[in-house]
């Protein structure tokens, strides 16, 4: 798929929808969601995030190498993540012997 | 030895290990990213170390989210999501040929990092003075104290580093806005300029992750 080109007319629309995310993150705050307040609020962020990557920074528009090591980076990002919370979350499902 | 090359109406020097200015400026760029993944590794240690916390002690983390100023942290969020689009018009500028216009958006983009600035540290005295600083002078009423001084000792090392790199960022573009003076970028080159977009963006994705964890989970409790 060909991305879109890089105007300014494409730069100040996704500008406008980070604001509109940022003020739908905010609004979404205030309603009481339990513990899913923070999983909202950082997958708000996290589209926010695709969003600058994308545009801002201009990875649509670069090579393969640069998107493999944007890629990659994440990658080894999520597999620290997953497994120190998988370490912790599931600290004490086993019984072990003397403790 | 630097061999310059003649590109549109500019002599570009062109670096021996390179057969042409795009694959040497693919080559800064990929530098950049590679630079900017070590990034993500510090800062998402730390958000992991918050995470661990935060999964042990999710009510406290809460009841310190709700000490923030929410005001000041969507302020400063607004200010620098324009401040990224500012400097996206600059590298914009730049890669047209505007360098005048690439001045002025350089201005002003360290102008809103500034303010940002300023906010942020009115905020820190707005923690001192209502003893919200970890230490012997933190002071916080109910039953989980010491789990509400383990947030606010996330907050101060997460935002902190969020300043040092805002305070470097503000630093670089202005070399940028020294070399566009001096007529150093044009449309055939502008590699440095693109770069500390590229930086500038990531500091502002970090402060958008920061505002997710610190300011909005304990929103509802006010």
């Amino acid at each position: 798929m060909t991305p879109p080109p890089l105007t300014r007319k494409t730069l100040a629309l996704v500008f406008l929808a980070l604001w509109a995310l940022v003020l739908g993150t905010t609004l979404i705050g205030f309603i009481d969601l339990g513990q899913y307040n923070i999983v909202v609020s950082v997958a708000f962020a996290a589209i926010q995030a695709l969003l600058i990557a994308l545009f801002f920074m201009q990875a649509l528009y670069e090579g393969r190498i640069i998107r493999i090591i944007i890629t990659g980076g994440i990658v080894w990002f999520l597999i620290m993540e997953t497994l120190t919370l998988g370490d912790y979350m599931t600290r004490g499902w086993l019984p072990f012997p003397g403790k | 030895m630097s061999e310059p090359v003649l590109v549109g109406n500019q002599l570009l020097e062109l670096r021996e290990q390179f057969e042409n200015p795009e694959q040497q400026r693919e080559t800064a760029s990929i530098g950049m990213w590679v630079f900017l993944i070590t990034e993500v590794m510090m800062f998402g240690g730390l958000f992991t170390a918050f995470t661990v916390y935060r999964l042990s002690n999710p009510a406290a983390f809460n009841e310190g989210s709700k000490e923030m100023t929410i005001v000041l942290g969507a302020i400063n969020t607004a200010l620098l999501i324009l401040s990224s689009f500012t400097m996206a018009l600059a590298v914009y500028s730049s890669s047209i040929g505007k360098t005048k216009l690439l001045a002025i958006f350089l201005i002003i983009t360290m102008i809103i990092g500034l303010c940002f600035l300023g906010i942020k540290f009115t905020e820190y005295y707005l923690h001192y003075q209502d003893h919200k600083v970890p230490g012997f002078w933190f002071e916080y009423h109910g039953p989980s104290a010491r789990q509400v001084q383990m947030f606010f000792v996330f907050y101060f090392i997460l935002t902190g580093l969020h300043v040092i790199h805002m305070t470097i960022g503000i630093g670089i573009l202005l070399v940028m806005l020294y070399r566009t003076l001096l007529g150093s970028f044009s449309a055939t080159y502008h590699t440095a300029v693109d770069l500390a977009g590229i930086y500038w963006s990531f500091v502002d994705i970090i402060w958008i992750f920061l505002y997710a964890i610190f300011y909005i989970p304990g929103l509802h409790l006010k």
